[in-house]
Protein backbone atom coordinates (compact mmCIF):
# COMPACT_ATOMS: atom_id res chain seq x y z
CA UNK A 1 0.00 0.00 0.00
CA UNK A 2 3.09 2.58 0.84
CA UNK A 3 4.82 1.40 -2.39
CA UNK A 4 1.08 2.87 -4.15
CA UNK A 5 1.71 6.13 -2.36
CA UNK A 6 5.36 6.92 -2.91
CA UNK A 7 6.06 9.30 -5.81
CA UNK A 8 8.49 7.18 -7.58
CA UNK A 9 5.38 4.68 -8.44
CA UNK A 10 3.10 7.51 -8.97
CA UNK A 11 5.70 9.05 -11.38
CA UNK A 12 5.80 5.59 -12.99
CA UNK A 13 2.18 5.24 -13.55
CA UNK A 14 2.21 8.42 -15.62
CA UNK A 15 1.71 7.76 -19.71
CA UNK A 16 4.75 7.75 -22.14
CA UNK A 17 3.55 10.52 -24.48
CA UNK A 18 5.53 10.62 -27.33
CA UNK A 19 7.24 13.56 -28.85
CA UNK A 20 7.51 13.98 -31.93
CA UNK A 21 10.02 16.49 -33.57
CA UNK A 22 9.04 18.95 -36.44
CA UNK A 23 11.18 17.86 -38.92
CA UNK A 24 9.14 20.23 -42.21
CA UNK A 25 10.93 23.13 -41.52
CA UNK A 26 14.10 21.52 -41.09
CA UNK A 27 13.91 19.80 -44.63
CA UNK A 28 12.96 23.38 -45.43
CA UNK A 29 16.75 24.74 -44.54
CA UNK A 30 18.11 21.61 -45.93
CA UNK A 31 16.41 22.05 -49.44
CA UNK A 32 17.40 25.47 -49.47
CA UNK A 33 21.08 25.12 -48.82
CA UNK A 34 20.90 21.57 -51.41
CA UNK A 35 19.90 23.92 -54.16
CA UNK A 36 22.34 26.97 -53.24
CA UNK A 37 25.10 23.70 -52.77
CA UNK A 38 23.76 22.59 -56.49
CA UNK A 39 23.88 26.05 -58.02
CA UNK A 40 27.21 27.26 -57.27
CA UNK A 41 29.20 23.82 -57.32
CA UNK A 42 31.42 23.72 -59.84
CA UNK A 43 33.03 20.86 -62.20
CA UNK A 44 36.12 21.64 -62.83
CA UNK A 45 39.17 19.40 -63.11
CA UNK A 46 41.51 21.01 -61.97
CA UNK A 47 43.49 20.60 -58.45
CA UNK A 48 44.95 23.85 -57.74
CA UNK A 49 45.75 24.70 -54.34
CA UNK A 50 46.67 28.02 -52.69
CA UNK A 51 48.58 29.16 -50.05
CA UNK A 52 47.50 31.40 -46.61
CA UNK A 53 48.04 35.21 -47.06
CA UNK A 54 48.01 35.13 -50.70
CA UNK A 55 46.10 37.59 -52.60
CA UNK A 56 44.83 37.28 -56.06
CA UNK A 57 43.75 39.56 -58.67
CA UNK A 58 40.29 39.55 -59.96
CA UNK A 59 39.53 38.80 -64.10
CA UNK A 60 36.68 39.06 -66.50
CA UNK A 61 38.06 35.59 -68.58
CA UNK A 62 35.73 32.82 -68.61
CA UNK A 63 38.22 30.45 -69.40
CA UNK A 64 38.71 27.57 -66.66
CA UNK A 65 42.19 26.35 -66.35
CA UNK A 66 43.28 22.27 -66.96
CA UNK A 67 45.42 20.82 -64.75
CA UNK A 68 48.73 21.60 -64.98
CA UNK A 69 52.24 21.86 -63.39
CA UNK A 70 51.36 24.85 -60.55
CA UNK A 71 53.76 27.63 -59.76
CA UNK A 72 52.93 30.18 -56.68
CA UNK A 73 54.49 33.92 -56.52
CA UNK A 74 53.58 35.44 -52.91
CA UNK A 75 55.86 38.60 -51.54
CA UNK A 76 57.98 36.34 -49.74
CA UNK A 77 59.04 33.57 -52.13
CA UNK A 78 57.79 30.94 -54.49
CA UNK A 79 56.46 27.39 -54.47
CA UNK A 80 56.16 25.01 -57.43
CA UNK A 81 53.67 22.36 -57.02
CA UNK A 82 53.48 22.55 -52.93
CA UNK A 83 57.58 22.76 -52.72
CA UNK A 84 59.43 25.61 -51.63
CA UNK A 85 62.06 26.27 -53.87
CA UNK A 86 62.76 30.19 -53.72
CA UNK A 87 62.86 32.45 -50.69
CA UNK A 88 62.95 35.69 -51.71
CA UNK A 89 64.84 38.75 -49.58
CA UNK A 90 63.87 41.52 -48.30
CA UNK A 91 65.28 44.92 -49.98
CA UNK A 92 64.35 47.94 -47.77
CA UNK A 93 64.12 51.29 -49.29
CA UNK A 94 64.15 54.72 -47.83
CA UNK A 95 60.40 54.84 -47.23
CA UNK A 96 58.85 52.20 -45.42
CA UNK A 97 56.03 51.47 -48.57
CA UNK A 98 59.26 51.01 -50.54
CA UNK A 99 60.23 48.16 -49.07
CA UNK A 100 59.70 45.17 -50.89
CA UNK A 101 60.69 41.12 -51.66
CA UNK A 102 63.64 40.84 -54.46
CA UNK A 103 64.67 37.38 -55.74
CA UNK A 104 68.61 36.54 -54.56
CA UNK A 105 71.28 37.36 -56.76
CA UNK A 106 72.97 33.97 -56.08
CA UNK A 107 69.85 32.29 -57.19
CA UNK A 108 69.83 34.52 -60.67
CA UNK A 109 71.74 33.46 -63.38
CA UNK A 110 72.06 34.91 -67.38
CA UNK A 111 72.43 38.53 -66.50
CA UNK A 112 69.76 38.20 -63.75
CA UNK A 113 67.31 36.43 -66.31
CA UNK A 114 66.89 33.03 -64.99
CA UNK A 115 66.11 31.98 -61.86
CA UNK A 116 68.06 28.42 -61.12
CA UNK A 117 66.47 27.28 -58.52
CA UNK A 118 62.86 27.52 -60.57
CA UNK A 119 65.23 26.20 -63.87
CA UNK A 120 65.67 23.11 -61.80
CA UNK A 121 62.27 22.12 -60.79
CA UNK A 122 61.07 23.07 -64.24
CA UNK A 123 63.63 20.60 -65.91
CA UNK A 124 63.02 18.26 -63.16
CA UNK A 125 59.12 18.19 -63.53
CA UNK A 126 59.58 17.87 -67.44
CA UNK A 127 61.65 14.50 -67.01
CA UNK A 128 59.41 13.05 -64.65
CA UNK A 129 56.87 14.25 -67.42
CA UNK A 130 58.55 12.71 -70.49
CA UNK A 131 59.48 9.77 -68.40
CA UNK A 132 55.78 9.32 -67.42
CA UNK A 133 54.59 10.01 -71.22
CA UNK A 134 57.31 7.39 -72.48
CA UNK A 135 55.68 4.77 -70.03
CA UNK A 136 52.01 5.58 -71.00
CA UNK A 137 50.21 3.76 -73.52
CA UNK A 138 49.15 6.75 -75.33
CA UNK A 139 51.20 7.28 -78.69
CA UNK A 140 50.78 9.92 -81.37
CA UNK A 141 49.80 8.65 -84.77
CA UNK A 142 53.49 7.48 -85.96
CA UNK A 143 53.56 5.24 -82.57
CA UNK A 144 55.90 7.79 -80.90
CA UNK A 145 54.88 9.09 -76.80
CA UNK A 146 53.18 12.36 -76.79
CA UNK A 147 55.11 15.09 -76.86
CA UNK A 148 55.51 17.58 -73.45
CA UNK A 149 52.43 19.81 -73.15
CA UNK A 150 54.97 22.61 -71.78
CA UNK A 151 52.04 24.18 -69.95
CA UNK A 152 52.79 26.29 -67.06
CA UNK A 153 50.11 28.28 -64.48
CA UNK A 154 51.43 31.04 -62.60
CA UNK A 155 49.32 31.94 -59.93
CA UNK A 156 50.93 35.25 -58.17
CA UNK A 157 50.04 37.41 -55.43
CA UNK A 158 48.38 40.87 -56.82
CA UNK A 159 51.27 42.72 -55.32
CA UNK A 160 54.16 40.68 -57.34
CA UNK A 161 55.68 42.72 -59.74
CA UNK A 162 56.17 42.13 -63.74
CA UNK A 163 59.42 42.11 -63.60
CA UNK A 164 59.74 38.79 -61.47
CA UNK A 165 56.72 37.74 -63.43
CA UNK A 166 59.04 38.27 -66.44
CA UNK A 167 62.15 36.54 -64.86
CA UNK A 168 59.64 33.33 -64.08
CA UNK A 169 58.45 33.33 -67.70
CA UNK A 170 62.02 33.64 -69.05
CA UNK A 171 63.58 30.72 -67.11
CA UNK A 172 60.37 28.25 -68.21
CA UNK A 173 60.79 29.19 -71.82
CA UNK A 174 64.45 28.02 -71.45
CA UNK A 175 63.42 25.26 -70.01
CA UNK A 176 61.02 24.26 -72.68
CA UNK A 177 58.01 25.30 -71.40
CA UNK A 178 55.76 26.96 -74.44
CA UNK A 179 52.64 28.13 -72.50
CA UNK A 180 51.89 30.37 -69.64
CA UNK A 181 48.54 30.24 -67.90
CA UNK A 182 48.24 33.08 -65.72
CA UNK A 183 45.75 32.57 -62.83
CA UNK A 184 43.29 34.82 -61.08
CA UNK A 185 40.12 34.83 -59.11
CA UNK A 186 36.80 34.67 -61.60
CA UNK A 187 34.93 37.94 -61.36
CA UNK A 188 31.00 37.39 -60.09
CA UNK A 189 28.90 38.82 -62.65
CA UNK B 1 -33.99 15.96 -35.33
CA UNK B 2 -31.95 13.11 -37.56
CA UNK B 3 -28.91 14.60 -38.92
CA UNK B 4 -29.03 14.43 -42.62
CA UNK B 5 -26.68 11.20 -44.52
CA UNK B 6 -23.88 13.20 -45.27
CA UNK B 7 -23.00 14.44 -41.73
CA UNK B 8 -23.86 11.09 -40.04
CA UNK B 9 -20.37 10.18 -40.29
CA UNK B 10 -18.65 8.80 -37.54
CA UNK B 11 -15.13 8.02 -38.60
CA UNK B 12 -12.49 10.65 -37.13
CA UNK B 13 -9.99 12.13 -40.14
CA UNK B 14 -6.47 10.73 -39.45
CA UNK B 15 -3.69 12.59 -39.49
CA UNK B 16 -1.37 11.31 -42.43
CA UNK B 17 1.89 11.74 -41.71
CA UNK B 18 4.66 11.35 -43.98
CA UNK B 19 8.16 9.74 -42.53
CA UNK B 20 10.55 12.64 -43.14
CA UNK B 21 13.70 10.80 -41.48
CA UNK B 22 14.99 8.73 -44.35
CA UNK B 23 14.43 11.85 -46.39
CA UNK B 24 16.35 13.90 -43.75
CA UNK B 25 18.92 10.94 -43.82
CA UNK B 26 19.55 11.46 -47.80
CA UNK B 27 19.30 15.44 -48.05
CA UNK B 28 22.02 15.38 -44.81
CA UNK B 29 24.35 13.09 -46.87
CA UNK B 30 24.11 14.36 -49.99
CA UNK B 31 24.83 18.39 -48.40
CA UNK B 32 27.88 16.20 -46.83
CA UNK B 33 29.37 15.35 -50.51
CA UNK B 34 28.73 18.62 -51.91
CA UNK B 35 30.57 20.50 -49.23
CA UNK B 36 33.28 18.07 -49.26
CA UNK B 37 33.58 17.95 -53.20
CA UNK B 38 33.03 21.58 -53.89
CA UNK B 39 35.31 24.19 -55.04
CA UNK B 40 35.04 27.17 -52.88
CA UNK B 41 37.93 29.22 -54.49
CA UNK B 42 36.60 29.76 -58.30
CA UNK B 43 39.81 30.23 -60.41
CA UNK B 44 39.96 31.55 -64.59
CA UNK B 45 43.22 31.48 -66.50
CA UNK B 46 44.51 33.95 -69.10
CA UNK B 47 46.71 31.84 -71.44
CA UNK B 48 49.60 33.54 -72.97
CA UNK B 49 52.61 31.89 -75.29
CA UNK B 50 56.38 31.95 -75.05
CA UNK B 51 57.06 34.60 -77.52
CA UNK B 52 58.87 32.76 -80.96
CA UNK B 53 61.28 34.51 -82.81
CA UNK B 54 62.95 32.97 -85.80
CA UNK B 55 65.20 35.03 -88.81
CA UNK B 56 62.43 33.57 -91.33
CA UNK B 57 59.50 35.27 -89.14
CA UNK B 58 61.55 38.49 -89.25
CA UNK B 59 62.36 38.42 -92.79
CA UNK B 60 58.41 38.27 -93.81
CA UNK B 61 57.26 40.61 -91.20
CA UNK B 62 59.54 42.96 -92.78
CA UNK B 63 57.87 42.20 -96.29
CA UNK B 64 54.85 41.85 -95.06
CA UNK B 65 54.42 45.10 -92.86
CA UNK B 66 51.47 43.48 -90.40
CA UNK B 67 49.62 45.27 -87.67
CA UNK B 68 51.37 43.69 -84.80
CA UNK B 69 49.63 45.88 -82.51
CA UNK B 70 51.73 46.77 -79.48
CA UNK B 71 50.79 48.16 -75.89
CA UNK B 72 53.53 49.79 -73.96
CA UNK B 73 52.72 50.52 -70.25
CA UNK B 74 55.23 52.74 -68.76
CA UNK B 75 55.27 54.63 -65.18
CA UNK B 76 53.00 57.60 -66.38
CA UNK B 77 51.26 56.54 -69.76
CA UNK B 78 50.17 53.31 -71.57
CA UNK B 79 51.11 53.82 -75.98
CA UNK B 80 48.82 51.50 -78.35
CA UNK B 81 51.26 51.48 -81.15
CA UNK B 82 52.16 49.61 -84.96
CA UNK B 83 56.17 48.99 -85.49
CA UNK B 84 55.52 49.05 -88.89
CA UNK B 85 52.73 52.27 -88.46
CA UNK B 86 50.01 50.39 -89.78
CA UNK B 87 47.82 52.85 -86.80
CA UNK B 88 48.44 56.02 -85.25
CA UNK B 89 50.10 55.68 -82.06
CA UNK B 90 47.93 56.81 -79.36
CA UNK B 91 49.44 57.60 -75.86
CA UNK B 92 46.86 57.45 -73.04
CA UNK B 93 47.94 58.64 -69.60
CA UNK B 94 47.84 56.83 -66.12
CA UNK B 95 44.71 58.25 -63.90
CA UNK B 96 44.95 60.00 -60.82
CA UNK B 97 45.80 57.14 -58.78
CA UNK B 98 48.93 56.55 -60.93
CA UNK B 99 47.55 53.39 -63.10
CA UNK B 100 46.70 52.54 -66.31
CA UNK B 101 43.78 53.48 -67.61
CA UNK B 102 42.06 50.17 -68.88
CA UNK B 103 38.67 52.28 -69.98
CA UNK B 104 40.88 54.44 -72.36
CA UNK B 105 42.71 51.49 -73.44
CA UNK B 106 39.30 49.39 -74.43
CA UNK B 107 38.34 52.15 -75.82
CA UNK B 108 40.91 52.95 -78.08
CA UNK B 109 41.22 49.33 -78.91
CA UNK B 110 38.02 49.01 -79.92
CA UNK B 111 38.73 51.98 -82.72
CA UNK B 112 41.95 49.86 -84.21
CA UNK B 113 39.71 46.71 -84.18
CA UNK B 114 36.85 48.47 -86.21
CA UNK B 115 39.83 49.04 -89.01
CA UNK B 116 41.54 45.09 -88.10
CA UNK B 117 38.41 43.16 -87.42
CA UNK B 118 40.54 40.08 -88.37
CA UNK B 119 43.39 41.06 -86.09
CA UNK B 120 43.32 38.85 -82.70
CA UNK B 121 46.88 39.02 -81.56
CA UNK B 122 48.72 41.86 -79.07
CA UNK B 123 52.10 42.53 -78.06
CA UNK B 124 51.57 43.56 -73.96
CA UNK B 125 54.63 45.66 -73.02
CA UNK B 126 54.50 46.24 -69.52
CA UNK B 127 57.09 48.27 -67.25
CA UNK B 128 59.11 46.35 -64.76
CA UNK B 129 57.29 47.67 -61.48
CA UNK B 130 53.53 47.02 -63.09
CA UNK B 131 51.87 44.95 -60.37
CA UNK B 132 50.25 41.23 -61.35
CA UNK B 133 47.04 43.24 -60.36
CA UNK B 134 47.40 46.05 -62.85
CA UNK B 135 48.47 43.07 -65.70
CA UNK B 136 45.75 41.06 -65.56
CA UNK B 137 43.17 44.34 -65.85
CA UNK B 138 45.01 45.13 -68.43
CA UNK B 139 44.85 42.22 -69.92
CA UNK B 140 41.42 41.76 -69.68
CA UNK B 141 40.74 45.18 -71.20
CA UNK B 142 43.02 43.98 -74.05
CA UNK B 143 41.37 40.63 -74.76
CA UNK B 144 37.59 40.97 -74.29
CA UNK B 145 34.30 42.81 -75.03
CA UNK B 146 31.99 43.90 -72.93
CA UNK B 147 28.19 44.38 -73.68
CA UNK B 148 27.79 47.66 -73.15
CA UNK B 149 30.49 48.10 -75.84
CA UNK B 150 29.59 48.58 -79.78
CA UNK B 151 28.89 45.85 -81.53
CA UNK B 152 31.57 44.97 -84.11
CA UNK B 153 30.62 42.45 -87.00
CA UNK B 154 32.55 40.80 -89.23
CA UNK B 155 31.52 38.46 -92.48
CA UNK B 156 32.53 34.88 -92.34
CA UNK B 157 34.68 33.88 -94.46
CA UNK B 158 32.42 30.55 -95.78
CA UNK B 159 28.91 32.09 -95.77
CA UNK B 160 29.50 35.78 -96.53
CA UNK B 161 26.93 36.34 -93.66
CA UNK B 162 28.04 39.10 -90.91
CA UNK B 163 28.65 37.44 -87.66
CA UNK B 164 29.26 40.03 -84.20
CA UNK B 165 32.90 39.81 -83.00
CA UNK B 166 33.08 38.09 -79.70
CA UNK B 167 36.49 38.89 -78.50
CA UNK B 168 38.67 41.85 -79.03
CA UNK B 169 42.60 40.79 -79.16
CA UNK B 170 42.32 37.29 -77.06
CA UNK B 171 45.60 36.28 -78.32
CA UNK B 172 48.31 38.29 -75.83
CA UNK B 173 51.79 37.84 -75.97
CA UNK B 174 54.59 39.45 -73.99
CA UNK B 175 57.11 41.71 -76.02
CA UNK B 176 60.24 42.05 -73.48
CA UNK B 177 60.78 39.02 -71.58
CA UNK B 178 64.25 40.06 -72.28
CA UNK B 179 64.37 43.49 -71.87
CA UNK B 180 65.67 45.81 -68.93
CA UNK B 181 62.76 48.53 -68.81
Amino acid sequence: MSRLRSIRFRRGRKKHREVELQLTSMMDVLVIILVFLLKSYSTSTNNFTTLPGLKLPISASQDLPPDSLHLIITPEGMTFENERIVEFELSAGSLADETTYAIKKVDLAEDGRQIQPLYAALIKARDRAELLRAKSRARDESGNPLPFDGVLAIQADKRVRYDTIRKIMYTAATAGYKVFRLLALKRES
Amino acid sequence: MLKRPSSRRRSTPTDVQINLVPMLDALVTLIGFLLFSMSFLSLVSIETPKPEVNPDTVEKKLQERPLQLTVSIREKESEIWSPFERIQAKVIPHTSEGLPDTKGIHEALIEVKRGFLGENKVVLVPSASTSYDVLVAVMDSVRGLEPTDPPLFRPNATTGIEEPVKALFPEVVFGNLLGEN
